[in-house]
């Protein structure tokens, strides 16, 4: 049977720092630090041999999940190369038996480095079945959360309630209100915990405007302008949510939830998503709803309305929608009889 | 004994083993599939009158099961809890855990599983009036709607009610309004908790109350 060398190539993850990693590899192997260390300076190295394919999977998994970057080789040619190269392998591409690429899922629960130089410091935790942000607010800086999500905070942060929205977000459903918290006399955290069971997503607004259904709205900066707008009478009625959509607009973070796990998607061309399955979508993109096929299909494929994308854009979608679960669930629900 | 946490966080369930003559005591109702020669002892928790305590101010069942392997070979059974959401387990050596009102869902033997008052604070914050208490060696797994959040806590903390699950008995509960009486009362938070003390807590990251305001409004009729 063929055996596998797991090689490190030295190289550490660009989403990774390199002494967290290296800490986190000496953790992992149960060794000191200063060894780790040592190991990394003669990569790249041999750091598991003669194991079958599924163990070195596992070690590569480990691996990548730390921010080390790493390689697979048959152990045949591993050898092969040992006698030409003494007992450091050639981290080159052409040896490698499958190339790696880091997975951002094994990084999710790192904070979110390249978000730090301009929004706040945030980690996702227990996504993506149960999305759970904790965002670190500086001192006397304020963030705007959906109503009833804080889950828990800093005994220093204030909370205001603000009516935000006026009367649209009255008629979306939505709670009126949108509270305010201040971290006041130094930073403070806030977790955020949303409603529907799925993920939560992050964006930086850099004046770019994204418009969300109505119930996806989580937290924002407070630079962050929130608004109801009417989407018009037909696609409001069809769409499947609710006449109106939150425009989020300005310069800051977002976040916002989906029921179900969360896909972005990038239009360049036309693109179609279930009207129930619609998350949000960045400004620019126009949508029409329409009929996937003719009048038959539209009635009996079970597929009803769909949203037209057109242009150029991002389009959120979440795997699940609510309506469906509505429908399933509504059987189960206790009848009250009315006894008058 | 060998266990084994499956599923996931969104439906967690533990896959067990047990060797033979070993015991496992659950909820009742916490099994969900066992291997047809395990023998299972029905009880009622901790006797009558502390059993009718818990089941009504503790939030536990009147009666607990428990398993025995009475065999000479290893025998498998799956442990589940009735929401969706994350199970964990606790490995206990001789230190105390307070658990809410619903959370505990299995122990190995060795496990003290008791009730203690909670205080008038805690059934205000619709936490209950009592809380579990497990102590003892062994280990202890427990459960709530929602992923499970550990946190060091090392001073104060606000905790909204409903969302915590698990508390080291350092961290002491107090009640407070979330903001002012208009924010409290307007701003959907209304009461809540107020952590103090040095140890760990758990939470849980999503409410009932959360997802009952997130689909109830969705019904049409």
């Amino acid at each position: 049977m063929e055996t596998y060398t797991v090689n490190i190539t030295g190289e550490i993850s660009e989403y990774q720092q390199r002494d967290e990693a290296i800490a986190a590899f000496a953790k992992l192997f149960s060794i000191s630090p200063a060894q780790a260390e040592k190991t990394f300076e003669k990569a790249p190295i041999a750091i598991k041999k003669n194991v079958d394919l599924e163990t070195a999977d596992k070690f590569k998994e480990a691996l990548i999940g730390i921010g080390v970057e790493c390689i697979a080789i048959a152990s045949s040619r591993a050898e092969d190369l040992a006698a030409t190269q003494a007992s450091v392998y050639s981290a080159e591409p052409d040896v490698s038996v499958q190339n790696n690429t880091s997975e951002p899922d094994a990084l999710a629960a790192t904070p979110m480095q390249e978000d730090e130089f301009k929004g706040f410091e945030f980690t996702i935790e227990g996504d993506p079945d149960y999305g759970f942000v904790t965002v670190q607010l500086p001192a006397d800086k304020t963030i705007k959360v959906e109503a009833s999500a804080m889950a828990t905070m800093d005994t220093n942060l204030n909370m205001k309630t603000k009516f935000k929205g006026g009367i649209g977000r009255m008629m979306t459903g939505e709670s009126l209100f949108i509270n305010e918290f201040t971290a006041e006399g130094g930073s403070g955290e806030i977790g955020i915990a949303p409603g529907a069971p799925g993920d939560l997503s992050h964006q930086y607004l850099d004046n770019q405007t994204i418009f969300l259904q109505n119930s996806a709205f989580v937290a924002c900066s407070e630079d962050v302008i929130v608004e109801t707008k009417w989407q018009g009478l037909t696609k409001g009625f069809f769409s499947g949510e609710s006449l109106f959509l939150i425009r989020c607009s300005g310069v800051g973070d977002l976040w916002f939830n989906t029921y179900g796990a969360i896909i972005e998607i990038d239009v360049t061309e036309d693109y179609v998503v279930d009207t129930g399955n619609i998350v949000g979508f960045t400004e620019g993109l126009d949508y029409k709803i329409t009929k996937v096929g003719g009048y038959k299909s539209l009635f009996f494929s079970g597929e009803g309305f769909v949203c037209r994308f057109s242009g150029q854009g991002k389009v959120w979608i979440q795997t699940r929608g609510v309506d469906a679960l509505v429908g399933w669930a509504h059987w189960f629900r206790p009848v009250k009889t009315n006894n008058s | 004994m060998k266990t084994e946490i499956k599923g996931g966080k969104a439906f967690s369930y533990v896959d067990i083993e047990l060797a033979p003559g070993e015991t496992i005591t659950t909820e009742s109702d916490a099994m969900s599939s066992m291997a047809a020669d395990l023998d299972l002892t029905a009880q009622l928790n901790g006797g009558f009158v502390k059993g009718i305590l818990r089941k009504f101010l503790g939030g536990e069942t009147l009666f607990i099961s428990q398993f025995s392997n009475n065999t000479d070979g290893p025998r498998a059974l799956t442990v589940v809890q009735p929401t969706p959401g994350e199970i964990k387990c606790v490995e206990m050596t001789g230190d105390m855990l307070y658990l809410q009102p619903g959370a505990f869902l299995a122990c190995s033997e060795g496990v003290k599983v008791g009730l203690a008052w909670a205080g008038f604070t805690s059934l205000i914050a619709r936490e209950g009036l009592f809380r579990m208490v497990v102590s003892g060696e062994g280990q202890v797994w427990y459960g709530a709607y929602g992923a499970l959040i550990e946190k060091e806590i090392d001073g104060e903390y606000i905790i909204d009610t409903s969302h915590l699950v698990a508390y080291e008995p350092t961290v002491k509960l107090k009640l407070q309004l979330a903001g002012g009486i208009f924010s409290s009362f307007f701003g959907g938070e209304g009461l809540v908790t107020r952590v103090e003390g040095k140890g760990k807590v758990v939470i849980q990251s999503r409410s009932i109350s959360g997802l009952a305001g997130w689909i109830n409004p969705k019904f049409f009729w």
